[in-house]
């Protein structure tokens, strides 16, 4: 489908929920989403008829150093086009509505978002940790992370490397 | 007459030797460490929660009754197949087979009654129900449905 | 029963030459029948499925997998042990009876291997089971793993229970 049609019809569709809308390659359009207006948007797009963006095909979380963001990859099996949806969240207390209700498979999408990145996501019936054990310290994915001395007796980090650059003159750790 | 029971007692004390005398070498030779965690319920790795052992569903028992009633039906039909050739050699096998056909019988409308009444089944009665309710079609209906549509559309 | 009476590993060799041959052919018995504990955490179990496979095939050594402690005497650790897999893998190892064997596959089993600076990667299974055959490579090709079955074999060979053990 030709993207500015695609385009018109969800501006028409989804309204002031959109802050911004950009065709990416591959076919792609990349929607920023405020975050008060995530979960109408997402409804619009799963169940309007003429849009019909059922399927979700991935969701991850960015840390972007100034900001956090989470990203949706839908697909519409009826207008066969692929749509992101993207939330920008402020790094101090990010938070964001739950989209279980809507895409049910989204359970442990969030929940790995939520080991990696500290994302709070409101709604969700089972929020733990999905990858790192139950009792670790902070998490990894962030820019600001500092590897934890020990975890249980073992050593995280190679302490030994710790200091030193590899060839590049990038840090090892 | 009776010692030909000595070759099946040498068998079985053999049978038994077998297994118990490796058992009992094991015991001997073995090392034995138990501790702690050696003696956990074995959960992949994972610390046990709940009971080790569990209730089996009581359908089993049904099953089993079954195979006990067949299985001793076959081992009732071996004697009777060796005597078989013994009474053929006297002239009277039709005899014989007429005796071991109706005791067979008799166990297979016990088997027919069974698949009948359901008793094969995992759920009784569920699979009735469920095409009173419409939620499973024989196959013959199928194809007969699916025949119908495709002479409607020729037509 | 033998040991809690305190009656191997008692004998010098050369006073009893019945118990030697006791020792070798209960040696041989167990080193031609390894059953293998089946711990295939990540490529390299590829290859150990491979090695139990047609080709190279351990199963003429009299080995084969068991998914049970219990029932295995060789433990194949092969892939990349994560600090949240450790204490079930440490588990898994007690449960085993003795006498019991590792074989570390793979350079992240040896030593954490290309993920060696991860935060949670468990740096070589020997920080927390003892292990008898380091064996090298990413992965291991399966005549690799055969081989270190059979220096798992050589060790069980050399083991004395009734005689006494040297030092």
């Amino acid at each position: 489908m030709d993207p500015e049609k695609l385009i018109t019809i969800l501006t028409s569709r989804l309204g002031i929920a959109v802050q911004s809308m950009d065709a990416m390659k591959n076919d792609d359009l990349m929607i920023v989403v405020d975050k008060k207006h995530l979960i109408t948007a997402a409804g619009t797009l799963k169940n309007d008829p003429a849009l019909g963006f059922s399927t979700l095909m991935n969701h991850l979380g960015v840390d972007y150093g100034d900001s956090m963001a989470v990203i949706y990859n839908l697909y519409s099996p009826a207008l066969k086009q692929k749509v992101t949806v993207k939330v920008y969240l402020d790094r101090d207390n990010p938070e964001v509505p739950s989209l279980e209700r809507a895409f049910r498979g989204i359970d442990w999408f969030e929940r790995e978002t939520y080991d990696l990145f500290g994302i709070r996501f409101i709604g969700h019936g089972n929020l733990k940790r999905l990858l790192l054990p139950e009792d670790w310290d902070g998490h990894p994915l962030r820019k600001d992370y500092v590897y934890p001395a020990l975890y249980n007796g073992i050593e995280t980090a190679r302490i030994d490397m710790m200091n030193e650059t590899d060839e590049a003159g990038e840090p090892h750790v | 007459m009776l010692n030909i029971y000595g070759n099946i007692f040498v068998f079985f004390v053999a049978g038994l030797l077998f297994v118990f005398l490796t058992m009992a070498l094991v015991r001997i030779v073995a090392p034995r460490r138990p501790n702690r965690e050696k003696n956990k319920t074995y959960e992949c790795g994972e610390e046990p929660v709940g009971s080790g052992w569990l209730n089996f569903n009581a359908r089993f028992y049904l099953i089993a009754i079954l195979f006990i009633i067949f299985d001793v039906e076959i081992v009732l039909v071996f004697p009777v197949v060796v005597r078989f050739r013994y009474h053929l050699l006297q002239g009277n096998g039709l005899t014989a087979f007429i005796d071991l056909f109706v005791f067979a019988s008799v166990l297979f409308l016990g088997l027919v009654y069974a698949w009948k009444n359901g008793y094969l089944e995992w759920l009784r009665g569920v699979r009735k129900q469920l095409r009173v309710e419409g939620r499973v079609t024989l196959l013959k209906d199928w194809m007969a449905e699916q025949s119908r549509l495709q002479g409607d559309k020729n037509a | 029963m033998l040991e809690r009476f305190n009656m191997v590993n008692r004998l010098s060799p050369d006073a009893n030459m019945v118990l030697t041959t006791v020792d070798k052919a209960v040696n041989l018995a167990r080193a031609n029948s390894l059953w293998y504990l089946l711990m295939g955490l990540a490529c390299c179990s590829i290859e150990l499925m491979q090695t139990g496979g047609p080709r190279a095939d351990i199963d003429r050594f009299g080995s084969l997998f068991r998914a049970t402690p219990r029932q295995s005497d060789l433990m194949i650790v092969a892939g990349t042990v994560t600090l949240k897999m450790a204490p079930r893998l440490r588990l898994l190892y007690d449960q085993m009876a003795e006498p019991k064997y590792v074989i570390a596959m793979g350079s992240c089993a040896n030593c954490g291997g290309p993920f060696d600076l991860s935060y949670s990667v468990l740096r070589g299974v020997d920080k927390i089971i003892p292990v008898d055959v380091y064996l090298p490579g990413c992965p291991p090709r399966p005549e690799a793993l055969t081989e270190a079955l059979i220096k798992v074999q050589e060790k069980i060979k050399k083991e004395k229970y009734f005689l006494k053990k040297e030092g």
